[in-house]
């Protein structure tokens, strides 16, 4: 709980300029978020130019996080992962060969040792999503972990769109649903 | 693939669909900006999406952290503090002697309460040159326990607890001293609800830069004699930016 407490003075700090406190943010927070990018990006200088962009938004914006509407975590780590899906999306065309897909593929299930150091929301999201079809669980990782459109989804899964779309969107509806029971 | 004849799920109204696909990071382009120029103007939308980016966000857990390279902190110093133009003066700590002077610092319980980090911004909204100030309430070591910021829609100052404090069933209160006037009461404060707390503005008033803020522990209900009584957890001072 400290952490996130502490995160959370360190953007007020940071908000009021406070540039040790940004330093402490960064140290805390820079590994999470240059993972999420680099999963979703792959390419490493380009990564650290969103992580780059990423910070130069949180120290700009520090003032307009609001503890209320979400964690200081989850309020960062959007931030990145939605840079780095805009870079993605940027891209003319991404490069992807059969053995990135299959070692993508392989990535996306949570192995015990994540789950390990995974907080409690994190395995009862983990959880909620076991509770789904094994195709509909693994199609949401994909699209969240690696910032697939659901085209480029489906076109790697050999489906069609709409059943993707399907598939993502009821899944995540009984997984929504699972943790609210 | 160009089939694509399957219903959208028929229980997902469009909107709720489309936030969900935002959050999930399923749009493509187009798409994607067209949500983001919806978000900006669109609340209950921004509402939708911000709750899937809550359910969503814990799956993050399973990405495994990468370190990057220590150079890129160096250009994001120099994106976001140019040299030359430090934005935050860092708040001296108090002056020792005060509260020796006062008597409070002798055996204070300092281990359960390892630091305290206060920042106090009053800037009054219909005033663009108003005053910043800022002031961070430190003991020697640990992790912050308080923050506040001021809201300057509710024109108070709210406190957000940053940590974990045992106050043993005391009462922690904050407290004011302006030059050499005995501590002004700000009132109790509450370190250890995950909730704000709101100082109302008139008690802010005349608040200046060198004034000294500090916590202390006080019996249930706060200071009965109007003077800190408990030991004193924190202090620092106020600091104009």
């Amino acid at each position: 709980m400290s952490g996130a407490a502490n995160l959370v003075a360190w953007l007020n700090l940071a908000a009021a300029g406070d540039a040790p406190a940004f330093r402490s943010l960064y140290d805390a927070t820079s590994a999470k978020l240059f993972g999420i990018i680099l999963r979703i990006l792959h390419e490493r200088g380009e990564a650290e130019d969103v992580l780059q962009e990423v910070y130069t938004t949180v120290w700009r914006k520090a003032a307009e996080f609001d503890a209320s509407r979400a964690s200081p975590v989850t309020w960062m780590a959007t931030i990145a992962r939605n840079r780095a899906i805009d870079r993605l999306r940027s891209r003319a065309s991404r490069p992807s060969s059969p053995l990135e897909a299959a070692a993508d593929v392989r990535d996306e299930r949570a192995t015990a040792e994540d789950l390990m150091v995974a907080g409690d929301e994190a395995r009862r999201v983990t959880a909620a999503l076991a509770q789904l079809d094994t195709r509909h669980a693994a199609a949401i990782r994909s699209t969240y972990f690696e910032g697939l459109t659901y085209e480029a989804l489906a076109e790697r899964e050999g489906v069609p769109v709409g059943t993707l779309k399907s598939w993502v969107r009821r899944g995540l509806i009984r997984m929504k649903g699972e943790l609210s029971a | 693939m160009t089939d694509d004849l399957t219903p959208r799920p028929p229980e997902l109204p469009d909107d709720e669909a489309l936030a969900l696909d935002y959050a999930l990071g399923a749009l493509d382009r187009e798409a994607r900006l067209a949500a983001q120029l919806r978000l900006a103007r669109d609340p209950a939308f921004r509402a939708e999406v911000e709750g899937w980016q809550a359910t969503l966000a814990p799956l993050d857990d399973e990405i495994t952290g990468v370190a990057p390279p220590a150079s890129l902190w160096d250009r994001i110093a120099a994106e976001t503090m140019p040299s030359g133009a430090p934005r935050f003066v860092a708040a001296a700590p108090a002056r020792p002697s005060l509260w020796s002077s006062l008597g409070l610092w002798r055996g204070l319980a300092m281990a359960s309460v390892a630091a305290v980090a206060v920042l106090l911004a009053v800037r009054p909204a219909p005033e663009p040159q108003a005053q910043l100030l800022v002031a961070t309430l430190a003991s020697d070591k640990g992790a912050a326990l308080l923050t506040a910021t001021y809201d300057a829609s509710r024109g108070a100052v709210i406190l957000t607890p940053a940590g974990k404090a045992q106050a043993d069933g005391r009462t922690p209160e904050l407290w004011v001293i302006e030059g050499d006037n005995p501590p002004r009461s700000l009132g109790t404060i509450d370190i250890d609800a995950p909730e704000s707390h709101t100082i109302p503005a008139e008690r802010l008033k005349g608040l200046k830069p060198g004034s000294t803020l500090a916590i202390s522990l006080e019996p249930a209900g706060g200071s009965k004699t109007g003077a800190p009584t408990g030991p004193v957890v924190a202090t620092g001072k106020l600091t104009g930016i």
